[in-house]
């Protein structure tokens, strides 16, 4: 009796100790991801993702972010300065008159006074490979990009879109809301530009639907975009575009000079 | 779907800063197979948006005068890679290497800018660069 009552001791007495064991190394496992969580967060206790942020060499498309995308989504792969040939779209179907329009287009177009600085939307502008700033508030958030000096401001504040007749623009409106860490940016109000920049150019009708996520260690900003257009386009396109924290940089102004039109049909 | 996302983008940046544009598609205008080389001397150089600009006047073996431009990435990238407006003298000899015109005008865009005396401008793009060699 008294051994089996020992052994019974001693096997609860193993028990517990590898409960608590286990408790413990979860406690600890627990910790260990806190403290690798280093996510800078504002005051309102959001993810910071304010400062400069460069395209990342190396694109590795987050799971958790392109599992969010509809249905009916292409993800383009021409992030950065992968840019596609004249006649190539990346899988985007396009409708017959746009078709004809990008199968129309002729790149020297674009090469002249007139042209040359006229800047992309964000669809593409967004793309890569120019650096932004992020400036982040509580009810707005601004976006400060080099490319052509665009700057786009993310109202947080829940209002609506304006009526469909508000004035276009190259960056849009733009509201924006958090889902937990998630920044989902919603996008109307766009002028007509180019998605591809090889003659495929999106209406003044696009939607366009972005997330940002900011990896734990808070270096890097990942995000989709993902867009749509009914009057251009069968299904829908999106880009994953990943970029890397660097502090102390700015971006420098553009400036675009028209002039750089006219070169080209100068050389011979 | 399931193929991107075991996929990592290996972005093509040839060498840190992109050749991509700033506004015209770089591979619709020029072919990045074709890697050539020019030397001449500069008559202007534009250090301005959407693309700077060299211009040379090439002398020929065969006594001819060619006038080239050359297209460079936008200054904000130069910027990066070392380059300054005072960067480029107007007069001064230099060997361009870069990136032929698909349509075969005395055109191309700049990788590489080397001075008479054999300095490199800046730091230039690397025409071997291999981006599944990166990590």
């Amino acid at each position: 009796m008294r051994s089996t009552l020992g052994v019974l001791a001693l096997a609860c007495a193993l028990a517990l100790t590898a409960t608590v064991t286990q408790a413990a190394e979860k406690d600890s496992a627990n910790a260990s991801r806190a403290s690798h969580d280093s996510t800078v967060r504002t005051r309102a206790g959001r993810p910071d993702l304010s400062g400069f942020w460069d395209l990342s060499r190396t694109q590795r498309p987050d799971a958790g972010l392109v599992a969010k995308l509809p249905a009916n989504t292409v993800l383009l792969e021409d992030t950065g300065a992968t840019e596609f040939p004249p006649g190539e779209f990346g899988g985007l179907k396009v409708k017959p008159d746009a078709l004809a329009a990008a199968h129309r287009w002729k790149p020297e177009d674009d090469m002249t006074v007139s042209r040359a600085c006229q800047p992309p939307s964000i669809v593409y502008a967004t793309q890569g490979p120019f650096p932004f700033e992020i400036h982040q508030g509580t009810d707005l958030i601004v976006f400060k990009y080099e490319y052509f000096d665009l700057v786009r401001i993310i109202f947080m504040d829940g209002r609506p879109h304006p009526p469909a007749d508000a004035p276009h623009s190259k960056v849009g409106h733009s509201v924006g809301r958090w889902e937990g860490d998630e920044l989902v940016v919603d996008t109307t109000h766009l002028s007509a530009a180019t998605i591809t920049n090889n003659g495929l150019s999106h209406s003044d009708r696009v939607h366009v639907v972005e997330r940002f996520k900011l990896s734990p260690d808070g270096g890097t900003l990942m995000s989709t975009m993902w867009f749509e257009d009914p009057e251009v386009l069968e299904n829908r396109g999106a880009r994953y575009i990943e970029w890397t924290r660097k502090p102390g940089e700015y971006v420098y102004p553009y400036e675009c000079d028209p002039s750089f039109g006219s070169k080209y049909t100068q050389a011979k | 779907m399931k193929t991107l996302l075991r996929r990592v983008f290996l972005v093509t940046f040839l060498g840190g800063a992109t050749v991509a544009l700033a506004h015209h598609s770089f591979a619709v205008f020029f072919d990045p197979e074709r890697i050539i080389s020019v030397t001449g001397k500069v008559t202007e150089f534009q250090f301005r948006n959407p693309h700077g600009e060299i211009g040379l006047e090439v002398q020929t073996k065969d006594g001819r005068t060619e006038t080239w431009l050359v297209e460079t990435n936008a200054p904000s990238f130069l910027r990066r890679r070392g380059w300054t407006r005072d960067s480029v003298k107007i007069g001064e000899t230099l060997t361009i290497e870069g990136w032929a015109a698909r349509d075969g005008k005395h055109y191309m865009r700049l990788r590489k800018a080397t001075r008479a005396d054999g300095t490199v401008i800046g730091v230039p793009l690397d025409a071997n660069f291999d981006p599944e060699k990166e990590d």
